[in-house]
């Protein structure tokens, strides 16, 4: 497995927020964690992208020990983040975020194809590049958050929540970008509250509700659950 | 009303004055705009920085270029270990504040006790050199500041837009965490820049020995007016800072020329509150 999560404690200050969470990805994997708001799921994917750190369990990434990599070099071993909200530097131009994305040397050596790749898969970022984020519209905004994760030519793309707030056609393209990605040959971690699309795309998928796993499997079986029909579904 | 040419030369004397402004807020706008640290020791540091040059010069005979090779590294390496105390201790944005003037208030003292409270003067055979365009007199010293304090503000302005380095320090100012899960160490980074900026205070302080008269107490001199060119010229962009320290050196000395000395600090703080209060887009 790419990744794998073991019995990983999370939380902030004394309370933990997700209990116990065993999850892995494959290589060339979408795997989904559906859940209702506040169940962890922000919590959980900060903790695979470095940005907040377990106290019990074990993150392993493509066999090395998570725990002892510093936050900062979470990117290094090929893991990027499309945080919730998208989080860009608003003040900076669109193409200095995609930069951002390439900080690290390795990247870096790759910075024309991977910004041809970006400007390919979102041409409206090409004639939008001197300006900046900040004055984006919220699909736009996202494209470059998910722009600025490829440049880091990572292994695996961590995507938190990325049709929060966008109308319903731009959620379609975004669910057809990060089936894209998947083809291109990265992993894939999607966390959203749009069950359906998230079930749509994945190969495999989590339940995730107040801290913990309660479900695991395919899309299709999760789906056919009464719990999860009736919580998600509504039906 | 004074005459076009007296306006004049108030212009340029003021534009000139205005480098200092421009050269000592930089440090200060780097530090606070990008680290989020309000390092008023930068002040203290730049007077340091001219007493020794003055000791240099008058005690040894060493020229304040030379004595600048020699102090502005060791300003840079306080710089640094200022900010290793900032991250062991997790200062926070006021607590720098206060913690730095506090440092600032020590320096004042110590100066004082090695100096004295006399005022001294650098006298070299650069201070009266002038060039004299058309009815006008440029003093030499200051515009060579200017140029410095120029090449300086516009090398860094550069360095923050066009490098990997400058980019990443301004995204980690906007969203540390997000920069940190795109490789970027901020601690690393914040050492270089508090590095530099405590740098920029060493040259400042080579041209307060050459051009000021120096006091202990007049490392607070320029607080006030630095303070507004820094937020009038943007948090973190050094060409503003730069062009917000002349613009404010011209209304000052105009205002001089126009009515009276006095009215030189009331100038400079109400351009900073009219911008405060106008809010535009720029800033």
């Amino acid at each position: 497995m790419l990744l794998e999560a073991r019995h990983l404690h999370i939380g902030y200050g004394d309370a933990p927020a997700v209990w116990d969470v065993s999850l892995e990805v494959g290589a060339g994997e979408i795997v989904s964690v559906i859940g209702p708001n506040g169940a962890g799921k922000t919590t959980l994917i900060n903790a695979i992208a470095g940005l907040l750190r377990f106290r019990q369990g074990e993150l392993r990434f493509d066999g090395a020990d998570m725990a002892r990599v510093k936050p900062h070099d979470y990117c290094a071993h090929g893991i990027a983040l499309v945080p919730e909200g998208r989080r860009l530097f608003v003040k900076m131009s669109v193409e200095e975020n995609l930069e951002l994305g390439c900080y690290l040397p390795a990247a870096r050596a790759a910075h024309d194809q991977s910004l041809e790749r970006v400007y390919g898969l979102f041409p409206i970022l090409r004639d939008k590049r001197f300006q900046l984020a900040g004055e984006l519209s919220g699909g736009q905004q996202q494209m470059v958050a998910i722009g600025r994760a490829l440049m880091a030519t990572p292994r695996i793309v961590l995507f938190d929540e990325p049709s929060l707030g966008l109308a319903p056609t731009i959620v379609d393209d975004m669910f057809e970008i990060i089936a894209k990605v998947r083809d291109d040959g990265a992993a894939v971690l999607l966390v959203e509250q749009n069950v359906v699309k998230a079930m749509g795309v994945a190969d495999r998928a989590y339940v995730l509700e107040q801290g913990r796993i309660v479900a695991a499997g395919l899309p299709g079986d999760l789906l056919k659950q009464p719990h999860i029909r009736e919580a998600y579904l509504g039906v | 009303m004074p005459s076009a040419t007296l306006l004049g030369q108030a212009l340029i004397s003021g534009v000139l004055a205005g480098g200092m402004y421009g050269l000592l807020a930089l440090g200060l706008s780097l530090s606070w705009g990008l680290l989020r640290l309000v390092n008023l020791s930068y002040f203290a540091l730049a007077f340091l920085a001219a007493y020794l040059t003055y000791e240099l010069g008058t005690t040894y005979h060493v020229e304040p270029w030379w004595s600048a090779v020699l102090i502005v590294p060791s300003m840079v390496a306080i710089g640094v270990v200022q900010y290793w105390v900032f991250d062991k201790f997790k200062v926070n944005e006021l607590a720098s504040l206060l913690i730095t003037f506090s440092f600032a208030v020590i320096l004042e003292v110590v100066i004082q006790l090695y100096w004295t409270a006399d005022y001294r003067r650098f006298e070299t055979h650069y201070s009266t050199l002038s060039i004299k365009a058309g009815p006008f007199y440029i003093p030499v010293l200051e515009l060579v500041l200017c140029l410095v304090a120029g090449a300086l503000a516009w090398g860094t302005w550069l360095w923050l837009r066009k490098t990997y380095v400058g980019k990443a320090l301004r995204a980690s100012a906007e969203d540390a965490d997000i920069a940190a899960a795109y490789g970027v160490d901020h601690k690393k980074l914040a050492y270089l820049l508090s590095g530099i900026s405590a740098g920029y205070a060493g040259v400042a302080g080579t041209f307060i020995a050459l051009i000021a008269t120096l006091a202990p107490a007049q490392i607070w001199a320029w607080l006030g007016v630095v303070f507004a060119v820094v937020i009038i010229g943007r948090l973190g962009n050094p060409l503003g800072a730069l062009f917000a320290g002349m613009a404010i050196g011209a209304s000052e000395s105009l205002a001089m020329a126009v009515m009276s000395p006095a009215w030189a600090p009331v100038v400079s703080f109400s351009v900073l509150i009219v911008i405060l209060l106008w809010d535009p887009d720029w800033l």
